[in-house]
């Protein structure tokens, strides 16, 4: 989401008051001013470079246009303070300009000596040491001291720590999505000891329910989705690789091996099932199915897609840009694309264009079958009685024969109906012969002429020593800190688990570690944490925990008056941050506070009510929704089939992605629609209902005692005095109505599969239920603080 | 609470809701001017655009395109000066040959169109319209082409145009989305459309389209739950803001101000599209004129509709049919398709302009492309699709009637005269809308993104009033 933070830049502008003098600095005060005015024109695209000035690579700035220590004699300056229109840079038509301060910084910077530093994000992170600091007592771990640091130098102070129930809050959602129980609330506020923040954050690292909320972030980058995504947008064979993602981070495989698994776990040593369920990785991006796609246009599209994806996932680089021409801001070339795009051309994707088709699934081979030990037990029994009855056929005379063959045909459509319910799933598998891969000139699919390319990483990044390299060896050069990207895909990885920790990343664009994205705010730090996490092993429960365990984790999250004026965006981490939970949480923590949540960790994607005629702009073929009716309708949000073309409007209205393309970060809105979702969805109808029953089911009789059993649930405290007032009145109101107007109660009551208790008295529940509304409706119950 | 804190607070506000804003918005954000024309370059002609999308795509030959010369080499091989090396659809492998015109045209009104007897009802808006026959796109295949009409590229996650043009000018209603999606029932096999279509992309999310359903909640969970009255769903958000204020006392977030107007304004949609879509203040010979039975989903409802919406301040409407895709058939289809759309297109101009609201709502008709002058016979003549040259309208809103704007080659194949691309097509709608597209744009991943992207692109000046 660059445009929020460019938007941010711009405000920040106005109240932070520009660097002082002698303080210039390449790459955090120049280069995103040359990167964003100048290299469209004069960067590293070659084929429409200007005045054959390039302002990215030193030696050429310094040829004429920029004479270090002399900002008079410079024609860069020259030409950006030009009073003639026709000389003044950045040209007007091009709607870009340079402010006044702006223009001084670049001469503040020529002027010391026009020093350039090499990118930021393509510098070898290493250890730096930690500073020192005269507040000992606040800082925990190593990361403390660099952040307070960092404040001490601004005049600001950290935040105190977040009071316990704060803690456990935060921490529950960040780690397993779910708000916790009343009994979590208890025994974590109650243990004095000093090793009990500890233990929560162990414990909560061990809860399958870890994988589950990992999963969610991870599936938003590799797209994963339950359709196929174009025009008929069918169903396709996938959910085990979600199963796979899930237990990967319950068990915490190590990054690097998480890597491989995805991206070649056909080509692992020792290549099991999980590696090859793994390797379905590269066959989420979308298809299209319609009749009429030009097979060479769209493995074009697919190539450009997956190079797209990967570069975003590992590298945080926005690749996509050199389909059609170099990237204009940083060092990737359109060979480098095609090379990249190379690496998948042995990834069998055509079969779909002969046997693909409109069917629901629709079928993607290659596809790897997953038959439980039952399913497999009961096909060798039926393929052992197929063979006999088949023998006796042999044997049979015209007359015996007439009932033999019904037997036949009947075990064999037996055999049939067992081998459809297996579940399936996508894999990989390497061609013989990879797909010839073309340099596409500007990225037109019809154009042969372009150079043939080998699979290669990015030239500028170094090269890998093979005859013809392979996605494992991608893998491998993505994860190698020593002669491959390893240690800037790990800035990329740490980074984003830091924002899952906070709601923001120390470099802002999770997606783009390229010059125009927002360099980051403590480079030092993030350098630290990238080495760690390669020195750790690639453990990701470890990085987790050690963010959690600092003093930053722990600051509260209200904002003072101070640091709302100088560091509005909390970039800076004077305090934590507070933000609406993921659309899959909202669903959960409605589930789990109600009761009605279902655990499980595998299975199809499931289908919770939807409105009806949701999936009418579907067709090939059209399309009826049938939501679950068994236990599957209350299980975790990220078990929820996503459709692409039309995400379940729950999801969608909190801001879940499409999945079409990698999200690094989803936005977080508010808005009229996910106000009416929360309303009146029938999923949080029906688990206001069931709340409501354990209210009145598990509290003492009073009202006050059931408020606090509500509060308590939901938000991990007891209501004040207005709270109380409030919600009683609301309970008054609505039980008279309802006492009017029985059959309403009992319309109210039917919402939703769950069976009600039929002891309770329905004006009642049904008065709670409009009370447990209003407190799953809250603000505070799907925020995190 | 003084300037500061109240920038201060919207700052807050814009990081937490994720809404990035282009420099010229947010000067006008800035002084708390969110909804109302937060950006002009220019003074706009039109205030709203209606885009009527035949989706599956018309055949230019038998609408807006007669090509004698084609009726000439009917059956005759198509040259293969035409076709080699060009993008092709379902033909692929096929032998290609001509298929002249299935229709009779005329010439219409005093300006002299030519339009086809497919179209009777268009007859009469001849003098209206502005007809582009020499329209281009990029993208073959339904879906990324109409993901490429609507966002100007076929990669996913781009904001659509109606999302594009909220964002520029904001929403003129109080009490409705600014961009609102219907769809049409009836006509061929019907064209899948995703709701990308009207996605958002990487502008905030409250830009998205609205779909108005026809049947079931007109939005999604618009109603209140069974067994909850209105005054009761009133209570319970009286409640629900009274809380989260009373919580904002203490902590002070600005993120649950925005919620609380979100709920206000969540009750006043509950009330305010329900009046919308009911439509029994219409009299019967407004009805009539469209052909209209108010709420059954077809085209000539969603008319009616698109006019309610219109008067109420809706900014972009996209009213999607989708019969069009006539690969074989194409006669019958076409007397289908036409029957269902023809008279409540001319209907809808003609209501707005009784209105006296033509004058400044832009309408645009068309599909995401054309029909090849080679035959198909895909279950009886039809036509495959088509990129390379076809023919849409503009009208209304700054739009001169009775033009005809560029054409194609003599056989209906390649646009070779004043050829209107689709970025051209958004340039000029932005234009009419007060907005210069090259200076309308979002920074996202590093770049400065447009609806018109980075190619050049151009107002079509001669079809402007």
């Amino acid at each position: 989401m660059r445009c929020v933070f460019s938007a941010i830049a711009l405000l920040t502008a106005l109240v932070v008051p520009p660097v002082d003098a002698g303080e210039v600095e390449f790459n955090r005060d120049i280069r995103p001013l040359l990167s964003d005015r100048c290299f469209a024109c004069h960067g590293p695209d070659e084929t429409h470079r200007e005045a054959d000035l390039r302002l990215d690579v030193e030696e050429a700035a310094k040829e004429w246009s920029i004479i270090a220590g002399e900002p008079d004699e410079s024609e860069l300056i020259a030409r950006i303070t030009s009073e003639d229109p026709d000389l003044r840079m950045p040209p007007a038509d091009t709607d870009k300009s340079l402010s006044s301060e702006e223009i001084d910084l670049l001469t503040q910077w020529i002027a010391e000596g026009a020093t350039y530093q090499p990118f930021w994000a393509y510098v070898a992170p290493q250890r730096h040491d930690v500073p020192s600091v005269d507040n000992t007592e606040w800082p925990i771990n190593w990361i403390d001291y660099f952040i307070l640091d960092r404040l001490t130098s601004e005049g600001l102070e950290p935040s105190s720590e977040a009071d316990r129930v704060t803690l456990i809050r935060r921490l529950s959602f960040d780690l397993v999505g779910l708000p916790p129980t009343p009994q979590e609330v208890a025994e974590f506020t109650e243990d004095d000891s000093d090793q009990a923040y500890e233990q929560l954050v162990d414990r909560l690292l061990d809860s399958p329910h870890y994988g589950e909320r990992m999963a969610m972030y991870w599936l938003d980058l590799v797209r994963y989705a339950d359709t196929v995504g174009y025009h008929g947008d069918q169903d396709h064979a996938i959910s085990p690789y979600r199963d796979y993602v899930i237990n990967a981070f319950n068990e915490n495989i190590s990054f690097d091996r998480f890597t491989r698994e995805q991206l070649a776990g056909d080509l692992v040593e020792g290549s099991g099932i999980e590696q090859k369920i793994a390797s379905g990785y590269n066959r989420l991006l979308q298809t299209s199915h319609e009749g009429g796609v030009q097979p060479k246009e769209y493995l074009a599209i697919y190539a450009a897609d997956r190079v797209r994806n990967v570069s975003s996932v590992w590298l945080g680089a926005t690749m996509g840009c050199c389909q059609c021409h170099d990237h204009k801001f940083d060092p990737f070339t359109m060979k480098d694309f095609y090379s990249m795009a190379a690496f998948f051309a042995d990834v069998d994707e055509a079969q779909h264009f002969k046997v693909g088709g409109n069917s629901l699934p629709t079928n993607r081979p290659p596809e790897l079958e997953l038959p439980t030990d039952e399913q497999s037990q009961l096909l060798e029994e039926l393929d052992k009685q197929i063979a006999e009855a088949e023998a006796q056929l042999k044997e049979a005379n015209d007359e015996t024969k007439g009932p033999i063959e019904e037997q036949v045909k009947e075990l064999k459509s037996k055999r049939d109906t067992v081998k459809r319910s297996i579940r399936r799933t996508m894999i990989t598998v390497a061609l013989e012969e990879p797909r010839t891969m073309r340099v596409l000139p500007r990225g037109n699919w019809l154009d042969d002429s372009g150079p043939i390319v080998e699979p290669a990483v990015p030239e500028f990044m170094g090269t890998i020593e093979a005859d013809r390299a392979t996605r494992l060896d991608l893998a491998n050069w993505f994860t190698d800190p020593d002669d491959g990207a390893g240690l800037l895909t790990a800035r990329v990885m740490v980074n984003r688990l830091w924002y899952l920790c906070f709601g923001s990343g120390l470099a802002g664009d999770l997606d783009d570690f390229g010059g125009q994205g927002e360099p980051p705010v403590h480079p030092e730090l993030l350098d630290n944490l990238a080495v760690e996490f390669v020195d750790s092993g690639w453990d990701i429960k470890h990085m987790l925990k050690l963010i959690m365990m600092s003093r930053t984790y722990r600051q509260q999250s209200l904002d003072a008056p101070e640091s709302r004026e100088h560091d509005p965006n909390n970039r800076l981490y004077a305090r934590q941050s507070r933000f609406r939970i993921p659309a899959e949480s909202v669903r959960d923590a409605a589930l789990s506070i109600s009761g009605l949540l279902v655990n499980g960790s595998s299975g199809e994607s499931i289908r919770p009510y939807q409105p009806a005629g949701y999936y009418r702009h579907l067709n090939f073929p059209t399309r009826t929704y049938t939501a679950d009716s068994d236990e599957r309708q209350w299980r975790r949000g990220v078990y929820m089939h996503w459709q692409r073309q039309f995400l379940h409007p729950m999801l969608k209205a909190f801001d879940a992605p499409s999945r079409e393309e990698c999200t690094a970060q989803r936005p977080r809105s508010n808005t009229p629609l996910a106000a009416l979702t929360l309303l009146n969805d029938p999923t949080f109808v029906e688990a206001s209902r069931a709340f409501a029953s354990r209210v009145l089911a598990e509290a003492e009789e009073s009202t006050d005692a059931r408020l606090d059993f509500l509060f308590e649930t939901a938000l991990s405290r007891t209501p004040d005095e207005t709270e109380r007032t409030v919600l009683t009145d609301l309970l008054s109101n609505n039980w008279s109505h309802f006492e009017q107007d029985p059959d309403a109660a009992e319309r109210l009551l039917g919402v939703g599969l769950t069976a009600r208790n039929e002891t309770t008295d329905p004006v009642e529940l049904a008065a709670w239920t409009t009370v447990a509304r209003a407190v799953l409706n809250l603000n505070e119950t799907i925020t995190r603080n | 609470m003084n300037d500061l804190t109240n920038l201060l607070s919207r700052r807050t506000f814009l990081s937490h809701t994720g809404v990035g804003l282009g420099s010229v918005a947010l000067s006008s954000l800035m002084q708390g001017n969110v909804q109302a024309d937060a950006l002009a370059h220019h003074a706009a002609k039109a205030k709203r655009v209606i885009f009527l999308c035949m989706a599956g795509g018309p055949s230019h030959l038998e609408t807006f395109d007669y090509r004698p010369k084609l009726a000439e080499m009917d059956g005759q091989p198509m040259p293969e000066s035409f076709t080699a090396g060009q993008p092709i659809a379902q033909l692929q492998g096929k032998e290609l040959k001509c298929q002249g015109p299935l229709a009779k045209f005329g010439r219409y009104g005093q300006s002299g169109q030519e339009i086809s007897d497919f179209l009777p009802w268009h007859h009469k808006l001849a003098d209206d319209i502005a007809i582009i026959r020499s329209m281009v796109t990029e993208q073959i295949n339904h879906d990324p082409a109409h993901t490429f009409m609507n966002t100007g590229t076929a990669i996913s996650g781009r904001p659509s145009m109606g999302s594009w043009v909220n964002y520029g000018l904001g929403s003129e209603s109080s009490d409705l989305p600014g961009f609102v999606v219907m769809t049409s029932v009836g006509g061929r096999n019907p064209q899948p459309i995703a709701s990308r279509q009207w996605d958002a992309g990487f502008l905030p999310s409250r830009y998205q389209g609205v779909e108005l359903n026809a049947s079931g909640d007109p939005v999604h969970y618009l109603s209140n739950p069974p067994g909850v009255t209105s005054s009761q769903q009133r209570q319970l958000i009286d409640a629900v803001n009274k809380l989260n204020a009373h919580r904002n006392s203490a902590v002070s977030n600005p993120e649950i101000n925005t919620r609380i107007a979100a709920y206000e304004m969540a009750f006043r949609m509950q009330s305010s599209v329900p009046e919308l879509v009911d439509m029994s203040d219409e009299p019967q010979y407004i009805l009539d004129m469209y052909g209209a039975v108010p709420g059954d989903g077809s085209y000539a409802s969603n008319c009616l509709m698109a006019r309610r919406l219109a008067e109420r301040g809706v900014r972009f409407i996209h009213l999607y049919h989708r019969g069009w895709d006539h690969h074989g058939d194409l006669v019958r289809y076409m007397n289908i398709c036409c029957g269902l759309t023809d008279k409540p297109t001319w209907a809808l101009l003609t209501d707005l302009k009784q209105r006296g609201m033509l004058d400044d709502t832009l309408i645009i008709w068309g599909g995401e492309f054309g029909r090849t002058p080679m035959f198909q016979g895909k279950g009886g003549i039809g036509r495959d699709h088509h990129i390379k040259g076809f023919s849409m309208w503009m009208a209304g809103g700054g739009v001169k009637g009775g033009v005809t704007h560029g054409s194609t080659d003599d056989l209906g194949y390649n646009a070779v005269e004043d050829v209107v691309h689709v970025r051209d097509l958004h340039a000029t709608m932005l234009h009419l809308l007060g907005i210069d597209h090259r200076r309308f744009s979002v920074p996202y991943q590093g770049l400065d993104m447009r609806l018109t992207g980075v190619e050049e692109s151009r107002v079509l000046q001669n079809i402007l009033v």
